[in-house]
């Protein structure tokens, strides 16, 4: 997996760039601000070499407020297939509604604490690079907590609940089978129910089922 | 021929006039040129102007104020009354124009009305309860007289002068008058005087230009009085004045509250929260390691120890800047003493206070020696410094010199700038002295209050 990583902490940049190369992945580039990191894609996109994922800091120079945010959803809309992971010192629902805006496909969004779990930060980074979805868990807890279809939501089971989180997170049925130490068949089984109980169609790839449930949140 | 005449006269005035001019002003007292100066014809204007304006004046103020009065006993007075001073306040904008204007005076708006409510009442209400509207009545009322007066002695001064130093011209171009040598001076029914020798046109030339000489200073001392007309009648309240200056005082703290929070929380993203994450992230990958690669755990864990004691020293600076322990602790001499301790250059302090200020001022004095010291330790390129403390009466005092480059950057903007408006905030003042090639002494005084 090739990555590009921006950040203006230089301690954070090396620190990222070590986990990812001691995972085997290949750093292409790192950077401090954002106009660097669209200068960096841009020429990279340009000889064919686009990386397959980006993490990129919120806060950067020079405003130190959401450049972050808005190189990545540029770089989404100029290169659908680059995956882009948003790190993120706090939580701002705000800004994984527009980075989801369109598609969710090859998007993450995590708090900044989340690399304190090397695996299953690594795994976001995979996933997002594969073109799935990486929310953190408050985020989804946001959404949940705004979503103006409460009624709805009272009516899952709390199993059926966390399940749902999981699957807004961006998991695959088996990463939530995993996590619950359950069964794949149980999850699936609780999945259906869920999207029977929402009024969804069932669907099969796991950032559409992502989208799906993350659309139905937000309407 | 007379025409002849004219036309060079006129020539020759203006050319003359012209050399006169930049003349004049390289050459002459200040008593000579003020007759040509604009000064002196814009207060001439003005004194003009007065009339008329005075007399519209009065009428409306005069005229509404009895109708109003007048009209009290019924409901339909209250708000004809209203209309008067709200009048009036118009008027006064106005005028304020007009001195600003011709007299190069510069007086603020009083304060606006607070209606309590919307609505036609409230506003009526606040018209009448207003100050400010009655005291434009009065300017309204005394307007007229004072202006009947200064235009008469104005106009009197001011034509007379002229006529009169001018008269010899008058005399060569017109030499019969009604049929007489010159100008009748006095006559009845036995003697008339004529100025018409060349002694009594000199006398009368001469009169006029002490006259006119005479007419700017006359002019100044009767626009002084329109002066602190507008001023005392038409400006903001003492009170309303001193309202606008802590409004604006009270906008400096907010601002500086509110910057200090954004710099703490900046200071914590970038430095302490960073770290941890760092931290956090490294102990991570040591967890990873541990059953795979024991070794390499090892030496991550030595790391993470390491960043850790960085972030503890980062938070402990950080703690510092906003409060500094020792300060609430000992005082000023010791938190000073700590602050010159950490400063590049060796800096000497001297505090010398028998009691210890309040806590608030305390904590401004420390912030400004802090500021300062730092400006030291960056830009100077001093070898030595110094920090005085005292009290004088309610001041504290504070100096602190160096004696590096000099030429301390005060423009707005700059970081001295922000810390004079700080000061100023709290009535206190900051003096700068930095020459270039040095040294710089910065000079503080805060308002004493006892903690």
């Amino acid at each position: 997996m090739r990555v590009v990583i921006a950040e203006d902490s230089v301690l954070l940049r090396e620190g990222l760039t070590r986990l990812l190369t001691d995972r085997g992945h290949d750093v292409v580039a790192g950077v401090g601000d954002a106009d660097a990191l669209i200068k960096t894609i841009t020429d990279l996109a340009a000889r064919d070499a686009l990386p397959d994922v980006v993490v990129a800091d919120v806060r950067m120079p020079p405003t130190h407020t959401d450049e972050g945010v808005r190189a990545a959803v540029y770089l989404r809309s100029r290169h659908p297939d680059l995956g882009v992971l948003v790190l993120s010192q706090y939580v701002e629902e705000q800004y994984a509604t527009e980075l989801l805006a369109g598609s969710s496909r090859g998007v993450g969004y995590l708090l900044k604490d989340r690399v304190a779990e090397v695996r299953e930060f690594v795994d976001a980074v995979v996933r997002v690079a594969e073109g799935g979805t990486a929310l953190d868990p408050e985020v989804v807890a946001q959404l949940l907590g705004r979503s103006r279809k409460q009624d709805v939501l009272a009516g899952l089971t709390p199993r059926e609940r966390e399940v749902l989180g999981l699957m807004a997170e961006g998991r695959t049925n088996s990463a939530v089978a995993r996590q619950l130490v359950v069964s794949d068949g149980a999850v699936e089984k609780h999945v259906s129910n869920i999207f029977l109980k929402l009024g969804l169609s069932p669907s099969d790839g796991d950032h559409r089922r992502v989208l799906a449930v993350l659309t139905y949140l937000n309407s | 021929m007379t025409m002849d005449h004219g036309q060079g006269y006129a020539y020759m005035e203006r050319s003359g006039f012209r050399g006169d001019g930049v003349g004049r002003r390289r050459r002459l007292p200040a008593g000579l040129r003020a007759p040509v100066e604009a000064r002196a014809w814009k207060e001439f204007g003005y004194t003009l102007l007065s009339l008329p304006i005075g007399i519209t004046a009065f009428v409306f103020a005069v005229t509404m104020l009895s109708l109003g009065a007048g009209l009290l006993i019924t409901f339909i007075g209250i708000p004809v009354l209203a209309a008067a001073l709200a009048g009036c306040r118009g008027f006064g904008a106005l005028e304020r124009t007009r001195a600003r204007a011709l007299l190069d005076l510069d007086i603020a708006a009083p304060e606006p009305l607070r209606p309590r409510a919307r609505g036609a009442f409230s506003v009526i209400g606040a018209v009448l309860k207003s100050g400010a509207s009655w005291r434009h009545v009065l300017y309204s009322l005394l307007l007229m007289p004072w202006s009947i007066f200064s235009f008469v002695v104005a106009v009197a001064f001011w034509s007379y002068g002229w006529v009169m130093l001018t008269y010899p011209l008058w005399f060569w171009l017109f030499p019969l008058y009604g049929g007489q040598g010159g100008i009748q001076l006095y006559g009845d029914d036995n003697h008339r005087i004529y100025l018409d020798n060349p002694f009594e046109i000199g006398v009368t030339a001469a009169t006029g230009l002490l006259v006119t000489l005479a007419a700017p200073w006359i002019l100044r001392a009767l626009t002084t009085v329109d002066r602190v007309l507008v001023a005392g009648l038409l400006g903001p309240s003492r009170l309303a004045s001193r309202v606008v200056e802590l409004e604006s005082d009270r906008g400096v703290v907010v601002d500086t509250a509110a910057a200090d929070l954004r710099r703490i929380e900046r200071d914590l993203h970038d430095g302490a929260q960073a770290r941890l994450v760092a931290l956090a992230m490294d102990l991570g990958l040591a967890k990873e390691k541990l059953t795979e690669d024991p070794e390499a755990a090892a030496r991550m864990v030595d790391e993470a120890h390491g960043e850790v004691k960085i972030a503890l020293q980062e938070l402990r600076d950080l703690a510092r800047g906003i409060h500094p322990a020792v300060l609430t602790d000992r005082g000023l001499d010791a938190a000073l003493s700590a602050l010159a301790a950490r400063c590049t250059v060796p800096v000497q302090v001297e505090v010398d206070l028998a009691a210890r200020p309040a806590a608030a001022i305390e904590g401004i004095a420390y912030f400004t020696v802090s500021e300062l010291l730092q400006n030291i330790s960056k830009h100077s390129r001093a070898t030595q410094g110094s920090v005085d403390v005292w009290r004088s009466d309610d001041r504290l005092m504070l100096q602190v010199i160096d004696n590096g480059a000099g030429g301390a950057d005060v423009s707005a903007g700059s970081g001295l700038a922000g810390l004079a408006e700080r000061l100023d905030a709290v009535d206190g003042i900051l003096v700068v002295d930095s020459p270039q090639g040095g040294p710089t002494a910065v000079t503080a005084e805060l308002p004493w209050r006892q903690g």
